[in-house]
Formats: C-alpha cells, structure tokens, sequence
C-alpha cells in the first residue's frame, strides 16, 4: 500500500465523506487515491476557500473537516482560513503536498516551509517523513483536533512519502499515546464548590457566553441552567445561538459592537460567570474594570484563564461536564428583582441612532430577513458593517449564526455558507456579505453552481468598504481613501453568469415581497439590497 | 520577577523553534535557554529563564504546557532548585597583572584552560548570579571574547 491509499483508509477510518480542495503536482498521489475511493472531493476555486468551506461543514458536523491543497502557493493561500479557523477553534484537518523529502529546503519549485509558516496558526502541524507514520500521523491529527480546544492541524506531506509503500501492514491505531497532549480534564470538585459559593453568595449574577459553548456542544445544558435557576445571560458574537433571541433570560450580545443594554447588565452584575469566552477586546474592552465583581472564569483552555484578566475563580473543564455538575447542585434561584431591573435597562435603552430613509434599512433588513428564516436556518455573516447589523437585529429562533469572530476575515460567508449546507442540504442558508467582502470569495459561485448547492446570497451594497470608510470618519476626519468601489460589477450579470435568480431591493416597502422572493426560490438566489453609505453601524 | 522553567519537550526537529516561536509571538522575554538531550534520547529538557510580571510568568507556563511537544513544564524557585551556568572567556593580561589574574581564578575556582601569550582562556561555572560578578571582575583585565551557556537548573 502506497502513502497516498494509506492517507485515504486513514480519512476513511475517521468516517470522512467529503474533502475540500484544491489539486496540484505535490498532492497528485492523493488525488489518485481520492479517485479509486468513495470519498467525495469538492473542488473550490481557490484555496483559501477549500478552508473556509471546510469550517463550515465543520461547524455544523461539530466533527473536524478536511481541505486539501497542494504544496507553495496552494498551501500558503490556506493559511488565512486556517488562521481564521483557529481563531474560533474550529476544528480542521488540512493536509498540504509538499515537494519531495529530499529536495526540503532547497527552495524548488513551489516550496513552501508550511510548518514554519503555520505555527502559530495551527493547533499542531505534522511534516510526515516516513510513510508508515500515516496511520499515526492522522490519528493524532483527527485527535488534537477534536479534542480540548478545538482547532486546525496541518499534515504537510511530501510527494514521495504519498508515493512509498509502507513497510509495515496499514492498521489505523485505535489508541493515542501522545505525551504532550492531555487533553481529558477531570473538573475540580473543589473548585465547583467555590463557585457553587460565589453564585449564591451574589445578588445580580449573571452569564456570559461565549462561542467555547456551542464548541462544546453546551446549548443545551446551558439552556437547562439558565431556566432552572433563573439566571439571566448576555453573549458574545461567537456565542449566539446559546439562547434563544426571544428568550426572557437573553440580554443580548455584548462588546462594542453590542447590545448598550448587555453592556449596562455587565456593569450592574455583581457577578459574572464567563463561559467559553476569550474576553477579547471586542467584548470587552477594559477587562480591568470587571474586577469590581466577583468572576468565575469557565474555560477549556487552561492557558485562557488569567490571559486577559484575573478571574475570581477560574474553573477549567468541558462545558458539559461543568454544568452537568453545576446543574445538580443547591443554587439559588435569581431574584426577581434583579430579573425585573434587567428589564427596566432593556426598556429604558433607547436605540438613538439615526438611519437614512433613503435605500433600505439595514437593521429593518436583518429583522425582516432572519424572522422569515426557518427556525432552524443557518445564517453566516461576513465581514464589515454587514456583520456587525447582522449581530445586531438577527432574530436567532434554533439555528446557527456562523461568522469569523476572531480573525475577521473578509469573504468568509459564501464559502462558509455552502460548507454549511453541504453538511446540512436540509437546512436553509443564507450568506450576508457586503459587496466588499462578496468580490473576495465570488468565484465560489461556480463551487455552489458546479456541486448544486442551493444557498441564497444576499449583498448589502453601499458601494463602499463600509466599516473602514465609517473608521475613516470617526477617525480621520471623514478623510476617506481606498474604500469607494465604483459601483461595480454589475450583479445582475454575475448572477446570470451563474445562472442564479436575480432579485435587487432599493427599498423598505419592497422588502418584505422581495425577502419572500429571495427565500422562496426554487433556485440558488442573488440579492442586492442597496444601503445607504451614510448609514452607520454606530 | 523572574521566571525559571525546566522543561521536558519531545526531541524532534522544528520544536526549539516551536518554543521560541511561542515566546516571540506572544511577547514573552528569554533570558536564558539551554537544550540538552535527556538520558531518554526521544526526550530533551530546556531551562528557560525569563522576566515578566506574575501574568506573564503565569501565562509562559500555561502556553507551553499548551504546546503538543511539550510533555511537562515545571517551574522552579531559585531558593528550592540548584541554578548553574557555564563561562567561557579569553582574558587579556600583561606582565604586571598576570599573577593577579592566576590569584583571581585560584579564589573563584575558574580553570585556566589555556595560556597563550596575549590571553588566558578561562572556564568558570557557578550560579548565574556568581557568574555576573566573575564578569564584573574579570573586565578590569580586558575581555577579549565571552561565551555563557544559559542556565540550566534542577530541583533540590
């Protein structure tokens, strides 16, 4: 058996059916195994692609999902989506050619030093030098991977290790033995004690949820949590779909760019329980001026607690294992008062942004749209203004909001989306992306055409780079440089380029027809809402 | 303060720069780093000795346990733990302060490895603190090169 069938069994054994990629003379024998098995490949139009794509399949298979590239160029341009899933620790396994053993580090012809370049990346990077470590090589990697915090590993492996025989019989190991990685936590009983405590000890607490949650496969004990003892909760970008928009417990997404209402329950909280959540900049800006209260940090990663602020007290372990504990325990209810003052916040906060009339509303928009989504639709916001009018109007029922939280990269949606609904044909998905961002990743119209896969798109057209030209007036004195797009091109014609319905909306009144329409297709859909440049997210 | 970790990391190629990679992205200070295989040839240990503030020194030895390669971190108090490290210096001297340089090394126990007309070529080892002040002291005669090896560092 060559390395090459050896790599295919061992994607086999991990019950992988489809791989995202793009081919090239370093992956070839791969791409000869790929051709005399069942697995199916989907070919993106550029690389980067092949991991966006895979991320979302990833997020809906909560299983890692695999993209292929090719050694140099190939390799390198997966880089930002493989930054991008680690940024969110999403869980991937990318497996790059590379030029011949012997020939490393010579600089030949598409070289690339992947390990090099990845590290800090990647979750781990393998470089396979011997074609009887396959078997291992992609247990570890599928392992690591999935496990602990999630995230990508790459297989970089060269040509002639994917063209040698294996000396010894392939047996795909069904144990892992890797010293350095540990990544079962048994969760601290004395450590739940304290924060069992703390919990009864506060009179406002409050949860913070983060994306660690829905990683972990916690909704649903979370959910349990909330209700059983009353405890109110606001979120992170990355953590919505914890609850329930409508959800009397839901205070709304926090940050920056969130809800001034979950910030202000933040400040009245004398008590927060972080769950699965960085604490990045975007959610919360001045971590010091938590430490006015008492915080119980709940992580995967040990290494996250303590990095952008102290916690009160930490506890380390799976979400579920947590809460399952968490949940038998003698908790006090919440107060309704507290409850009550939430929701005096809620009321009293007033919205006092203004909005052009001109063209559509974007929050009218994303109101519109998500309520007339299917309960369980996936959504996945780009980049920009759009993402942040995204996270802020869309009414999640039980479906998914995918986005790039922590990396921010721009053209994620559309090929994240048909990732998405490649793993999940039932579910309605809907890409929303500024026209910035939908001319990154457009050539993957032909991806979605070529493998049928029925997505609607809609672009929220300002003709500018929005979030940049709204920096640029709140920064710059309205100095604004490289951020107009000159109207351009003509949607219209790209959709008919890839045969796609066509539907433009310039304003509120058309809204609701023109949303029935673009959901109603019985076609893939592109729809082009012209926004107000004016308009701004704050 | 200052920070020594004694490190046991798989020895496979690509994992020093793994290491020092992990503290140069996240802004971490190496003052020290010393490798060397273990009695296990599959296992090498390094002592890094680094300076920060609490979280800092924290967070180096949460990410490198993070580290795949890393099988154990351990952080050692300079008062628990024995500390050396190893000097190699050629010492310039003249006829008027060749026997002071010979009483110099006599005292701190520094070797003379070699004497060449111009020079002396001393090795002294002790802990790091010991080795600043053979530094300090051996300057009066002029430097000609210098070569520490880093600390390398054990628990009592």
């Amino acid at each position: 058996m060559t390395g090459a069938q050896a790599m295919i069994k061992c994607l086999q054994a991990e019950g992988i059916r489809k791989v995202f990629g793009y081919p090239g003379v370093a992956i070839a024998p791969f791409y000869e195994g790929l051709y005399n098995s069942d697995i199916e490949h989907v070919l993106v139009r550029q690389e980067q692609n092949a991991g966006h794509a895979a991320s979302g399949y990833a997020r809906l298979s909560r299983k890692p999902a695999v993209c292929v590239v090719t050694s140099g160029p190939g390799a390198t341009n997966l880089i930002t989506a493989l930054a991008t899933a680690y940024a969110d620790s999403i869980p991937l396994v990318a497996i790059s050619g590379q030029v011949s053993s012997e020939l490393l580090g010579r600089d030949v012809f598409q070289e690339a030093d992947m390990r090099g370049a990845t590290k800090s990346f990647v979750k781990y990077c393998f470089l396979v030098k011997n074609p009887d470590d396959i078997p291992r090589v992609f247990k570890e990697a599928f392992y690591i991977a999935s496990t602990g915090r999630k995230g990508p590993v790459l297989i970089d492996i060269p040509i002639d290790v994917q063209t040698r025989s294996l000396k010894k019989e392939f047996a795909y190991p069904d144990k892992i033995q890797i010293r350095g990685y540990k990544p079962e936590i048994r969760v601290n009983v004395a450590q739940v004690r304290k924060v069992v405590e703390a919990i009864n000890e506060a009179k406002r607490p409050l949860i913070c949820a983060g994306g660690g949650v829905i990683l972990g496969n916690g909704e649903k004990i979370i959910r349990e949590f909330c209700e059983k003892f009353n405890m109110p909760l606001v979120h992170t970008m990355m953590g919505m779909g914890v609850l329930p928009k409508k959800h009397p417990l839901n205070f709304g997404m926090l940050g920056n760019n969130g809800k001034p209402y979950a910030n202000k329950a933040v400040s009245r909280a004398d008590l927060l329980v972080i769950v699965g959540a960085r604490i990045a900049d975007r959610a919360i800006p001045k971590p010091e001026n938590l430490l006015r209260r008492t915080v119980i940090h709940i992580d995967i990663d040990t290494a996250e607690i303590g990095k952008n602020m102290g916690p009160t007290v930490p506890l380390v372990g799976d979400v579920n294992d947590i809460f399952d504990i968490l949940i038998k325990e003698e908790i006090r209810k919440s107060d309704p008062f507290w409850l009550e003052e939430l929701e005096d916040i809620k009321k009293g906060t007033i919205d006092r942004r203004i909005f052009s009339d001109k063209n559509v509303n974007p929050n009218i928009l994303v109101q519109k749209l998500s309520e007339k989504m299917d309960d369980d639709a996936i959504y996945v916001a780009d980049v920009g203004q759009n993402q942040l009018w995204s996270a802020d109007n869309y009414i999640m029922k039980e479906g998914r909001f995918l986005t790039t939280g922590g990396m921010g990269t721009m053209g994620y949606s559309i090929p994240a989306a048909i990732g998405a609904k490649m793993f999940a044909p039932d579910k309605q998905t809907v890409a929303v992306c500024g026209d910035g961002a939908f001319q990154m990743s457009m050539n993957e119209l032909a991806t979605m055409k070529v493998n049928n896969v029925d997505i609607r798109i809609l672009i929220v057209r300002n003709g500018y780079l929005g979030l940049v030209r709204e920096y640029q007036y709140n920064l710059y004195d309205g100095h604004y440089i490289g951020v107009k797009l000159n109207d351009w091109p003509r949607y219209d014609k790209i959709a008919e380029a890839y045969d796609l319905r066509y539907i433009e909306c310039s304003s509120n009144e058309d809204l609701d027809s023109k949303l029935d329409e673009f959901l109603g297709s019985d076609k893939p859909c592109l729809m082009v809402c012209d926004v107000d440049f004016e308009n701004r997210v704050k | 303060m200052k920070g020594i970790f004694t490190v046991l990391v798989e020895n496979r190629d690509g994992v020093l720069s793994g290491i020092s990679g992990l503290f140069a992205r996240r802004g971490f200070n190496i003052d020290t780093l010393a490798v060397g295989e273990t009695e296990n040839h599959e296992i090498s240990r390094m002592t890094i000795t680094s300076t920060g503030d609490q979280r800092t020194i924290d967070q180096i030895e949460k990410q490198l346990n993070k580290s795949v390669d890393v099988i154990k971190v351990r952080r050692l108090s300079e008062a628990k733990s024995v500390c050396l490290e190893m000097l190699l210096a050629k010492v310039a001297y003249n006829a008027g302060n060749r026997t002071s340089l010979i009483e110099l090394c006599q005292v701190m126990e520094a070797k003379v490895m070699k004497v060449t007309p111009k020079y002396m070529l001393v090795e002294y080892h002790s802990e790091p603190d010991n080795v600043d002040d053979f530094i300090h002291l051996i300057k009066g005669f002029g430097i000609i090169e210098i070569q520490r090896t880093g600390t390398i560092a054990m628990e009592k």
